[in-house]
């Protein structure tokens, strides 16, 4: 079924833009930025918003736009690598746990437990205080503690539609466990873990420049939005624009990927 | 004798994705006092949706149109207020799953309380009591403790019998009952069904009671009046409806419930499904179905007239229904 | 519901157990090790040796483990590298600032999230509806550090109306300068709060049993009160438990942004000084916090919905 352009949710219409622009930006950065995003100009030491500089300076001189514009490529990098691998191992262990079921589930659902026992922020800052600061260091954090929520999702919907009458066909057709597994029931149960994905890509968005922000993500001198406000954050009443304009980057991009998972929700509920 | 309910071209509209969809198409019927009416119909005719217009109960996207008099005073122009005053007071209402009817969060003791506390002057202990009373009313054992249980720890028809407890709290005249007894297991069925003939009596009230079952309508109603696709189709006394339906619905309706002391013969069915809201045919909304229609069916939709023995009939072709009769065709 | 109650509490042991295992296998298992975190690449081979000895590192898995236990079972977590001070000390001073932040923060969230999502339901689709959805999508977007920062220079710096820092000395005192930080928090719970509120709402009051207790002539404020909202609240309080992880997640963010004594501070502060055994103990106590809350709201729901409390 195709969605004619007047079908598609406003919201997912808006987030669709939002988020396409900010691929652009992150995928040619040098084409958009007026300048180079670490070159220093003394000459322009935290110059307020002009022409020349439409967000300002910061502290070294360094254009702002041209930061924030560089910083796409990081923090949309952030996007995809924060929840990637979180989505690949749980949508792999969720079905291996749905269709087993049994013991395998009651583990699985301890882990859970567990889990979700930790705030999130905390358990994240905490493997990366072990594993050193930095973005790869992040990524696998977040794997660590993230593909539980994909695993949980997949698990659930696997075990719904491993009663369906299409999967004893395929094991009546003698398809092997795993055929049956990732050619059958991963497909028809994943659409909620791709709606969670894009939900997620927000929140790792704002995860990550968190970290950035408290020097355990991004490192400095690196465009990236949280390292931005961190260093602007003592000028907040001489020069706000230094962290004020990554902020609204990082809510724009944020507001663009939670209406696509909004908006997709809504397709995906009047299809049913 | 002047009527109890008045229900004057009633009409309830649906706004369904722009263009509105009619549930109820212009109605009109009449509730004696003491009267038990039997509002029969398959579902989606509109017998529901007839019940909670009036009663003012339909939701907000829907638009109701028509008078309903109770009592010299017309339900759909009273403000709120007045309106709260003859809720659950002067009229009640059941429903059909009392299961989802009654508040799963709140003991059942504050769900009848609720009710007098809105439409009595009793004191706390008075309340305390009444609800003792009518616990035994409705036959629940154990009144004392019951009170203090929430609806997931009674069963479906004791569940039913609280509806009903707490409908009748406050000594209505008009009782609405919307197919209080579908959910039930059979044997249940009978017992809720003489219970509320038995309040019937007591208390001197009417009751229009909504059903899809011909058999509880034998078995409980005075007169009766049958629903098609938002319309009354028929109405009657039940025993002349029974003996010789006029319209050609009400035939295969009867048709269809195998009855005892007749000859054996085949049973009459219905074809096809009753038309969706949204899918009304033009003409009689019944004559896709109907093996008496004619191209005048198609073409007009007929009125309720009245016919012979207190009947009336929407139909073009009474006189053929009757000649027909009921045996098979 | 007294039966209830034990049972949950029971559920507890096994939830505080898995904690410490997860704990342990934090710092044991995971490709970093903690005492490079500590010293730095160009340590002293002795340095190493001493540093793996005072964390018990030198010693196999599971004897650790037991070690591991047996410490925490006698309520010692170790000593903070730079402070000199027992963990347990540190937990007990900081702790109590990130619980009254987050309760704080918890009660805000709730007294914006409820009124407006009978707002938004009740309005729905109108134009205080879109408005008040609209404005906490862009609030759910929004970091908690950044946030922070802004209204820590708005009314702090520029408008002196709160203090820039710091936890004062009486309750007073804490409530005013918690007051920014609790509300920085809060917008984001806040909005999940208030979005599956008004959803639960908005599926509440086309339920047969609002439709019925209508039918019984009651007033409408009491419709909403006693029936709409105490059974929308219920999905609420579970998501709200739920919550409080993120919650105390957002504090440690907070109490950085607005220099508050509290142990997420102390966490942040802890890391840059590779003070690891505060670390270890931060987080444990921070998912205890979490535990305990999940007790509660399941307390809370099970009272709200007598068929839980089975």
């Amino acid at each position: 079924m195709t969605l004619s352009l007047r079908q598609i949710p406003r919201p997912l219409l808006l987030g669709g833009l939002l988020i396409g622009a900010s691929l652009v930006l992150a995928v040619f950065p040098a084409t958009f930025a007026p300048y180079d995003p670490v070159a220093m100009d003394y000459n322009a030491l935290m110059h307020a918003p002009s022409w020349a500089h439409p967000m300002g300076t910061d502290n070294f001189g360094r254009d702002v736009l041209s930061r924030v514009i560089h910083a796409y490529t990081i923090d949309m990098q952030i996007a995809f690598f924060g929840t990637i691998f979180s989505f690949s191992f749980g949508i792999v262990i969720g079905a291996l746990v749905g269709y087993a079921g049994g013991l395998a589930d009651t583990i699985f659902g301890r882990i859970v437990d567990a889990v979700i026992t930790f705030p999130f922020l905390v358990l994240v800052i905490a493997i990366v205080s072990v594993l050193g600061p930095g973005l790869v260091n992040m990524y696998v954090a977040l794997a660590v503690v993230g593909w539980v929520f994909y695993a949980r999702i997949i698990a659930a919907e696997v075990k719904v539609q491993k009663r369906l009458d299409y999967a004893d066909a395929g094991r009546a057709m003698g398809y092997t466990p795993m055929r049956v597994i990732f050619r059958h029931l991963l497909p028809n149960a994943i659409t909620p873990a791709i709606v969670y994905l894009v939900t997620d890509m927000a929140l790792a968005i704002l995860l990550g420049s968190s970290l950035g922000y408290l020097g355990l993500g991004a490192q400095p001198p690196t465009a990236e939005w949280g390292v931005q406000i961190a260093d602007g954050k003592n000028f907040m009443t001489t020069g706000w624009w230094i962290s004020v304009f990554p902020g609204v980057a990082i809510v724009l991009t944020g507001l663009g990927f939670s209406l696509i998972g909004d908006g997709l929700a809504e397709v995906l509920r009047t299809r049913k | 004798m002047t009527p109890a309910l008045q229900v004057r071209h009633l009409s309830t509209t649906f706004g369904h994705h722009g263009t509105p969809v009619t549930a109820v198409d212009d109605i009109s019927f009449d509730v004696m006092p003491g009267e038990v009416l039997g509002l029969v119909g398959e579902s989606g005719s509109g017998k529901s949706v007839t019940l909670r217009s009036i009663m003012r109960l339909m939701p907000h996207h829907s638009a109701v149109t028509g008078s309903v008099l109770w009592q010299g005073c017309d339900l759909m122009t009273m403000t709120e207020a007045e309106l709260r005053r003859v809720r659950g007071g002067e009229i009640s209402m059941i429903f059909q799953e009392p299961g989802t009817a009654l508040n799963p969060v709140l003991p059942v003791r504050v769900q009848i309380e609720e009710n007098l506390r809105a439409h009595t002057e009793l004191s706390a202990a008075g309340r305390a009591a009444r609800c003792l009373e009518l616990m035994d009313l409705v036959g629940i054992p154990d009144a004392k403790r019951r009170l203090t249980q929430y609806p997931h720890q009674f069963s479906g028809g004791m569940r039913q019998r609280v509806m009903i407890a707490i409908a009748l709290a406050s000594n209505p005249k008009l009782l609405l009952a919307d197919e209080p007894t579908t959910a039930l297991d059979v044997t249940i069925q009978d017992q809720i069904l003489k219970l509320i003939l038995d309040l019937r009596d007591e208390l001197a009230m009417s009751v229009v009671f909504v059903t899809h079952d011909l058999g509880v309508v034998a078995a409980t109603c005075d007169r009766m009046a049958v629903m098609y696709a938002g319309r009354i189709v028929e109405s009657g006394p039940v025993p002349a409806v029974f003996a010789q339906p006029n319209h050609a619905y009400t035939r295969g309706l009867l048709g269809s419930v195998p009855r005892s002391g007749t000859e054996r013969s085949p049973l009459l069915s219905i074809e096809g499904t009753p038309p969706g809201l949204t899918s009304r045919p033009a003409g009689c909304a019944f004559h896709p179905r109907c093996a008496f229609a004619t191209d005048l069916c198609r073409r007009e939709s007929p009125a309720l007239q009245d016919r012979a023995a207190g009947q009336a009939a929407a139909c073009f072709h009474s006189d053929r229904v009757i000649a027909a009769g009921l045996a098979g065709s | 519901m007294s039966l209830f109650f034990l049972r949950r509490l029971i559920q507890l042991i096994p939830t505080l157990a898995f904690i410490l295992v997860v704990v342990f296998v934090l710092v044991r298992l995971l490709p970093g090790d903690p005492t490079s975190a500590i010293l730095g690449d160009r340590a002293l081979d002795a340095d190493v040796a001493r540093i793996n000895h005072d964390l018990g590192l030198d010693r196999s898995i599971p004897v650790q483990f037991v070690l591991f236990l047996k410490a925490v079972a006698t309520g010692n977590l170790g000593n903070s590298i730079t402070l000199k001070l027992p963990v347990t000390t540190l937990i007990a001073q900081r702790l109590p600032v990130t619980v009254m932040l987050t309760v704080m923060a918890a009660l805000m969230s709730l007294v914006m999230a409820v009124p407006l999502a009978f707002v938004a339901a009740l309005r729905r689709d109108e134009l205080a509806d879109s408005a008040i959805r609209g404005t906490f999508q862009v609030g759910l977007s929004m970091p908690v550090f950044y946030l922070g920062l802004i209204l820590l220079t708005v009314f702090g710096a520029r408008l002196g109306w709160f203090p820039v820092g710091g936890y004062g000395d009486s309750f007073g005192e804490h409530i005013y300068h918690l007051f920014l930080p609790a509300f920085t928090l809060a917008l984001s719970l806040a909005a999940i709060l208030m979005r599956n509120l008004r959803a639960a709402i908005i599926g509440v009051v086309g339920a047969e049993y609002v439709v019925f207790a209508r039918s019984k002539g009651i007033m409408p404020g009491v419709i909403l009160m006693r029936h709409v909202l105490r059974s929308a609240l219920i999905s609420t309080v579970s998501l709200f438990g739920l919550s409080v992880g993120t919650l105390l997640g957002g504090a440690v963010i907070t109490e950085t942004v607005f220099a508050i004594p509290g142990a997420g501070r102390l966490m942040i502060d802890s890391i840059y000084g590779r003070d690891y055994p505060v670390v270890q103990g931060m987080t444990m106590a921070l998912a205890v916090v979490v535990s305990l809350t999940f007790f509660l709201t399941d307390v809370v729901e099970a009272w709200l919905d007598p068929r839980v409390a089975r």
